[in-house]
């Protein structure tokens, strides 16, 4: 049972509609309502174990792309500011920020009461050290340099005062520098060899790990009892509750529940939606969720070559397809079905093109008739002696029942007249066909903090050319295009409602993407386990937890 | 890949005795160099043919990889040389004991390996221990019993065999970890936390061993020297152990020697459900990265575990039976 209800508590539902509703209800949320309605007032000390599901390459998210990364660091590391899961910038180790009139210079004022656990002080100097970590080629970032590509330089103004310079207008970069992909790490250990930080990271955060991220048993945490710069997002300032965090490394999701279930671990990661339902049946056990912002689980059509070159066989395909039903079905509720490229949490999600996914079969089959795609005797369509046929790779061993739920959307396109092959390939193989552009269909999540995300998946300049790129349904439209390209130039917030709008409809109406789910990252819990909040990218930290008797 | 027959070789070894021994460990020291270099090659060309972008795979898979980026990794990793090249440079390295760098953990794989070795080999030798053990018990007591007594074992044993270890290792965490909750169900501290992973991994071994052994300590068993030895007045515990037990061992150290292989491969399964750091669950990782130098170095690290396995056992042959000596 859920008691300890907060705006991310989501229960989770089977109807898309409550989905959706509640989901608007998370959104509009403060964040500074408390998660500890009935579990008591929190008390200090303890250890709190977590178990996680899988390893990281390297803990140091200067390097690496890795999910598990911002997980693993998120505890040491500090940002400049603080996102809310509205996407509303707030202060942290920057007490303010402003930006020049051409956009082009962020300038930080920095706090001056924060030191490093190493005895480090926090300055502008240190920033400028962690920005040129990040773009220094040694460093091979493998995402944070990508995410501020026109990043020229960073300037120590004074001793507390910071600017960055870009080469061309950004308005997606404090989200981004709010992710702990761009933590705070001291400057003394950024001179080390890299491979020295995937091991061991120091920061100013609220907590600290001497002995470091091991690979395939995780990291242990201590407090850092000096810590007393929390941002105001948080529900308490001070240090953590905890004395002790620890994250293992189970990856068998049956002993991971088990271990939760039996009391080994205090709280889990990634539950399977099929065992959201009994585990909530236990009294001592609870569930939360988040859905984390940015891009959805999409399948994009390659609109470059093949069948869905032609809009109208895309058109087909979204619409004859009842993909809502599916995702329900498949996972239990517990991940909402999508209607956008985009998650309703991300900011500018515009809600009135969701109308663009809707089912309607009839109209479906209508319109492969019309357009000449007549039904083949074994039941796949015909065109001037073309088949109805689609192709799409897949990576195998993809995690959620992924591949269920494509034979689901295989068994029904089908229905269609469609002929879909289904092939499972490794990552390597998967990454050429996607840079290659052969496939008709391909699947990718891309959950990123910002809706410059819509930049990232269909600007024109992002098809794949050869190498991996994110434009995966390969279409040219000067009117996404510039239209995310005026988003980058303002933060004026009417005018980027206006022309994130455009670009989301403009894609609805291109037929350039047929939207799955939301991905939520599902917490499992024991009841002593309190206070394990949400960092907006859907994942849980800690700084607020803390153990119950 | 099999090292050798280990049985001819040492019974081909009395006739050339004179020869003397260095001869003999000159000839050991070839054959391991050959199964080692064999394995390299086998899996550097299986590998590279896997088809993908190393580049892209080095970069850490689905990411965007600048012109820089690209350029700053062909150069460390001197991917734009021939594939002869490639491997010739890699076997060079391989001689001075550099298996190079890993793609994903960024650290010599050398270190890498080092740091998990010593976990995955507590595993094997304590899950051959343990199958052995359950070996001897069960053939020495069943071996010419009861009807009855011998097909519930060979039931039992055919069970055994036939139980995937992903499946028994989750049953043993369900009943002796969440149940009662006897050993932990993760990680690797302690001599508990050896317990379940060990079963899992010894159990379908010792059904195999059991299989075995029990037939040739049944046939031994009927030799007409047990009959001398029973004449003499021995007990039945004498007459198993002292003397039909010895003529069974020999068979069952050379199939130990080739179940090693398996248990490796065992390895791969058990520390992934038992949450057990090790090198099953590193090349596991690696091969679904295209982590290529860690998985090659764990190719090396398992064929010599290989031929130190077989080569110890040649070496008991004489021992166990002095009639090869």
């Amino acid at each position: 049972m859920l008691n300890t209800p907060s705006r991310r508590t989501m229960r989770l539902v089977t109807s898309g509609a409550a989905a959706l509703a509640i989901t608007a209800g998370l959104v509009a949320c403060s964040a500074e309502e408390s998660t500890t309605a009935s579990g008591g007032d929190p008390v200090s000390g303890g250890t709190l174990t977590f178990a996680s599901n899988g390893d990281t390459d390297c803990l140091d998210p200067h390097q690496s792309a890795a999910d598990l990364a911002a997980l693993y660091s998120r505890p040491i590391l500090d940002s400049l500011v603080s996102l809310t899961d509205d996407g509303e910038v707030h202060p942290w180790l920057a007490k303010s920020w402003t930006v020049s009139d051409d956009q082009l210079t962020y300038t930080f004022e920095l706090r001056d009461d924060v030191t490093f656990t190493n005895g480090e002080k926090f300055d502008a100097a240190a920033v400028k050290a962690n920005f040129d970590h990040i773009v220094d080629p040694t460093t091979a970032s493998a995402l944070s340099a990508g995410y501020i590509a026109p990043f020229v330089a960073a300037t120590v103004l004074d001793d507390y005062t910071v600017s960055v310079e870009f080469s061309s207008p950004f308005s997606a970069f404090l989200p981004s520098v709010a992710t702990a992909y761009f933590g705070m790490e001291a400057p003394e250990t950024l001179l080390q060899d890299p491979g020295e930080l995937c091991k061991v990271i120091v920061g100013t955060g609220p907590f600290m790990s001497e002995t470091g991220y091991v690979a395939q048993q995780g990291i242990t945490y201590l407090k850092n009892p000096d810590y007393n710069w929390a941002p105001e997002t948080a529900n308490h300032q001070g240090a953590a509750y905890l004395d002790e965090l620890v994250m293992t490394i189970v990856p068998e999701d049956s002993v991971r529940l088990g271990s939760l279930s039996s009391g080994e671990v205090d709280a889990i990661a990634s539950i399977p939606p099929v065992n959201v339902e009994s585990l909530e049946a236990d009294s001592n056990l609870y569930t939360d969720s988040a859905a984390a912002p940015g891009g959805n689980y999409n399948y994009f059509p390659n609109t470059e070559m093949g069948v869905f070159a032609d809009i109208d066989v895309r058109e087909a395909f979204r619409m004859g397809i009842d993909f809502d039903t599916l995702v329900g079905s498949v996972y239990f509720g517990a991940f909402e079905p999508a209607n956008s490229p985009i998650a309703p949490n991300t900011a500018y999600y515009d809600p009135s093109q969701e109308s663009s996914y809707e089912y309607d079969a009839d109209a479906a089959a209508k319109l492969l008739d019309d357009a000449g795609w007549v039904m083949g005797a074994d039941g796949v369509r015909v065109k001037d002696g073309e088949k109805l046929a689609i192709q799409m790779p897949m990576i195998s061993g993809a995690r959620e029942q992924r591949d269920t739920l494509a034979q689901q959307v295989q068994a029904e396109a089908a229905k269609l007249g469609f002929e879909m092959v289904i092939e499972s390939q490794d990552l390597g193989s998967y990454v050429e066909a996607l840079g290659n552009g052969s496939y008709d269909l391909i699947e990718i999540s891309w959950q990123r903090s910002s809706p410059d995300v819509l930049r990232t998946l269909f600007d024109s300049a992002n098809i794949p050319d050869g190498g991996f790129n994110t434009a995966f349904s390969r279409y040219t439209s000067p009117v996404i295009d510039d239209s995310l390209a005026d988003a980058l130039a303002t933060l004026d917030p009417d005018e980027l409602t206006e022309l994130y709008g455009t670009a989301q409809q403009e894609i609805a109406d291109q037929v350039l993407v047929f939207p799955q789910y939301v991905f939520s990252y599902i917490l499992g819990a024991s009841t002593s386990a309190q206070g394990i909040e949400w960092e907006p990218q859907a994942f849980p930290i800690f700084y607020d937890a803390w153990k119950s008797e | 890949m099999t090292i050798s027959t280990p049985v001819e070789l040492i019974v081909a070894a009395p006739g050339r005795k004179s020869r003397g021994l260095a001869q003999a460990i000159a000839r050991r020291i070839g054959i391991a160099v050959i199964v080692i270099w064999g394995a390299i090659t086998a899996s550097f060309l299986a590998l590279k043919s896997m088809g993908g972008d190393p580049v892209q795979s080095i970069a850490g898979g689905v990411v965007q990889v600048t012109p820089e980026l690209r350029e700053q990794i062909i150069a460390k990793y001197g991917l734009d040389d021939s594939f002869f090249q490639q491997y010739l440079s890699y076997l060079g390295g391989v001689l001075q004991g550099d298996l190079g760098t890993s793609y994903a953990l960024r650290r010599p794989v050398v270190e890498a390996i080092a740091e998990q070795l010593p976990n995955t080999m507590t595993l094997l030798i304590t899950a051959t221990v343990f199958a052995v053990a359950v070996a001897f018990i069960v053939s020495l007591t069943t071996a010419h019993r009861g009807k009855r007594v011998r097909s519930t074992f060979q039931a039992l044993e055919s069970i055994g065999v036939a139980v995937p270890a992903f499946w028994l290792g989750i049953m043993l965490i369900t009943i002796f970890s969440f149940g009662l909750r006897m050993f932990p169900s993760t990680g690797a501290n302690g001599v508990a936390a050896l317990v379940l992973p060990s079963i899992a991994l010894g159990l379908p071994v010792a059904a195999t061993l059991s299989q075995v052994m029990r037939d040739t300590l049944e046939k031994t068993l009927d030799e007409p020297f047990i009959v001398t030895v029973r004449a003499r007045g021995a007990g039945e515990f004498v007459v198993r152990v002292r003397h039909a037990l010895r003529h069974s061992l020999v068979s069952v150290i050379t199939l130990v020697g080739w179940l090693s292989g398996t248990l490796i491969g065992g390895a791969v399964v058990v520390e992934q459900v038992f949450s057990r750091p090790g090198i099953g669950r590193m090349i596991f990782s690696a091969v679904l990265n295209k982590d290529m130098p860690v998985v090659l170095g764990i190719v090396i690290v398992a064929a010599v575990f290989y031929v130190i396995v077989n080569t110890v056992i040649d070496l008991l042959y004489p021992i166990i039976d002095p009639r090869l000596r």
